[in-house]
């Protein structure tokens, strides 16, 4: 396509502005709303892996091979013997991309309130100076304080069990277990504090108590932890984190090392569904788009038969047509990009920033697609989806072009001169 | 002539079906007997029991020891050893499960399904020890074989689960020696006909003036390598026990 066409093409788009415009305005307000989608449904997205991995599960688990997800109480990391705990951890916080790690221990047992009322649920033994930095049950504290190291004793539960079995800050409560040498460990522990996190499984069967206290109850030495949680700088990363913390652990520690995707597929199936859900968006956007630029186009060329019908009389030949039109949808399409950007820009940093307000006055807590986002959903810049829907709509805009373009090379010359 | 042989003929054709008949209602009676016999072995309308257990496994061996009272449904188990685990009781009254824990010095109610699960570590439920399923309510017989297994002339009972039935098990194979009717090995089968436990009985003595196995070994078998074994040191059958016994109260003593 030689320059001169494109000169005559850019030409041709400013000859009629206001037609132009308001084609590029209708084309540009829908790249808006394609930044808009997929900036939402990317904060979506972040909000559900946020939710998945920020209350206990984490980022990556490093675990004894074989532990996940039987979660057998004596496949211990380093084995029967356990390994040194504060060496393992900063092996692993060696690792340049990762920001906190936290060593965990699990078991199963019998709450007990003094009253007689109890309840089967899942103990959770976490190190209360180093969890909060991976995961962020601490800020989900609605009564009482979280664990801390000074007051063994003290444990946190859901509010959901603490209402089943009829307990409050304060209250004894008795926890039965099965012990690691298969006797049963018992112990009397206070409610330190009521978490409530509005994911039902926690709150009625969590358990939450200092790391020290559970291997205790469950007769494991301190050498004896679970499970290691880590926190990233950049979750995008975690596959590729724990693939390479797991080739260089295992050279010293028989080692597993998972990443959220793995340990929480169904997350990994909603964060991908959602894509899709994106994508399909995107592409009824698309199909509306190429009834609109079809129709911009093809006035474009009947409005202008006369003046086509004498380019061709004089000699521009059919295949020169339609590069003229072509270039002229392709100008349309990257003016109404620029546009479109322009106009987006402001709005997507507002909903990363401020956030889009569904609750309103009542501030009342929202879920979409059973996400918590809370009473303001934000949005999160999804720069690859923003890119996609660029291409896809200057993709739309030539393809929409290819129909005007193709009748115009067929007018006859000695018949479209004569047209008025 | 030739008449009458075919009507003595039919007749004692009749006489034979009716009496297999009835020895088949017999075998049933007998079935049913044996197996309820065998199941009321350990406990009888009330028994004070001394036992040891040893549970031994991947964590090591562990020997515990315990009394166990038993009068009807209720039940008392009180750990006597290890000084770690002595003074752990359990009460079974009314369907209810109560634990004391000494070093808490508390009583907490278990959920009933806590009887179905591996008590104290071993290879043993808690319902296993104080009887709470009954195999005959519970069971339809089948007598599946009769002969030798190994050095052992033994009849084979199949109990297959009662419609409605709440029970844990797909089946159960129990073989009782021919000789002195005594149990001799028990199979518990999963839902898929798996053998998933088997209980071993051996060292037939009569304590507490009745014959009965006093050793008894439990392997799961989906753990290799580990088992528990029962010995029962001393057993009183058929004694008064108070009504006291079986009370939260003397739960904590």
């Amino acid at each position: 396509m030689s320059g001169r066409l494109l000169q005559l093409a850019w030409r041709n788009l400013w000859r009629n502005p206001r037609r132009t415009f308001i084609a590029m305005a209708a084309i540009a307000l829908g790249y808006t709303m394609l930044l808009f989608v997929a900036c939402l449904m990317a904060g979506l997205r972040w909000q559900m892996i946020e939710n998945g991995t920020r209350l206990v599960l984490s980022e990556i688990q490093v675990h004894a091979p074989g532990y996940y997800p039987s979660r057998s109480i004596q496949k211990t990391v380093g084995g029967g013997k356990g390994t040194d705990v504060s060496a393992l951890l900063g092996a692993i916080t060696a690792d340049s991309r990762v920001y906190a790690a936290a060593p965990r221990v699990y078991g199963y047992g019998l709450a007990s309130a003094s009253h007689g009322s109890s309840a089967g649920v899942a103990l959770m033994g976490v190190a209360p100076d180093q969890e909060p930095k991976v995961t962020a049950l601490n800020t989900l504290i609605v009564k009482g304080s979280y664990l801390t190291r000074l007051m063994p004793n003290k444990i946190v539960v859901g509010d959901k069990l603490a209402s089943v079995i009829g307990v409050e800050v304060g209250s004894e409560i008795v926890l039965l277990t099965q012990a690691a040498d298969g006797s049963m460990g018992n112990d009397l522990y206070t409610i330190g504090g009521i978490f409530h996190t509005g994911l039902d499984v926690m709150d009625r069967n969590l358990v939450l108590m200092p790391l020290a206290s559970l291997q205790e109850l469950l007769h494991l030495t301190p050498a004896r932890v679970h499970e290691v949680g880590i926190k990233l700088y950049d979750i995008n990363e975690a596959t590729a984190v724990a693939a390479a913390l797991e080739a260089r652990l295992s050279k010293t520690l028989p080692v597993q090392v998972s990443a959220w995707p793995e340990l929480a597929p169904d997350l990994a199936d909603y964060v991908q569904f959602n894509h899709g859900v994106t994508l399909v968006l995107f592409f009824i956007f698309f199909l509306l788009a190429v009834i609109g630029i079809m129709n911009t186009m093809l006035m474009a060329v009947f409005e202008r038969t006369r003046e086509l019908g004498m380019l061709m009389a004089l000699g521009m030949r059919p295949v020169q047509v339609i590069g003229l039109i072509m270039a002229e949808a392709a100008g349309l399409a990257a003016g109404s990009l620029v546009l479109g950007g322009a106009l987006g820009a402001p709005l997507l940093w507002y909903l990363q920033k401020h956030g889009l307000d569904l609750g309103g006055a009542t501030g009342e807590v929202v879920s979409v697609a059973g996400v918590v986002v809370g009473h303001l959903w934000y949005g999160r810049q999804d720069f690859s989806a923003y890119a996609q829907a660029a291409v896809g709509l200057a993709v739309t805009a030539l393809v929409s072009a290819l129909y005007p373009a193709w009748r115009a090379a067929h007018f006859r010359p000695t018949e479209a001169i004569r047209k008025v | 002539m030739r008449w009458h042989k075919t009507t003595m003929g039919l007749l004692a054709g009749l006489l034979l079906l009716s009496l297999g008949q009835i020895s088949h209602a017999a075998d049933d009676q007998q079935a049913r007997k044996i197996v309820d016999r065998v199941a009321q072995l350990f406990s009888g309308k009330s028994s004070i029991a001394t036992l040891q257990m040893q549970i031994s496994g991947e964590n090591g061996q562990r020997d515990l020891t315990m009394k166990i009272w038993t009068q009807g449904e209720n039940a008392l188990v009180r750990i006597t050893s290890p000084a770690k685990d002595a003074g752990t009781a359990i009460l079974k009254i009314s369907g209810d499960i109560w634990y004391y824990l000494p070093k808490v010095d508390r009583t907490i109610k278990a959920p009933s399904s806590m009887t179905m699960t591996s008590w104290m570590g071993s290879d043993f439920t808690l319902d296993d020890l104080v009887k709470e399923s009954d195999l005959v309510r519970d069971y339809s017989l089948a007598n599946s074989f009769e002969g030798k297994r190994g050095e052992v002339a033994v009849y084979e009972y199949t109990l297959t689960p009662k419609p409605g039935a709440v029970v844990v098990w797909g089946k159960i194979v129990l073989q009782v020696r021919q000789a002195n009717l005594m149990p001799a090995w028990q199979g518990f089968y999963d839902e898929d006909g798996k053998l998933v436990r088997e209980l071993t009985f051996s060292d037939y003595k009569t304590t507490g003036g009745r014959l009965m196995p006093s050793r008894l070994v439990m392997r799961s078998l989906d753990k290799p390598g580990q088992q528990t074994v029962i010995v029962y040191q001393a057993v009183a059958f058929d004694v008064p026990i108070g009504a006291e016994t079986f009370s939260l109260p003397n739960l904590k003593r």
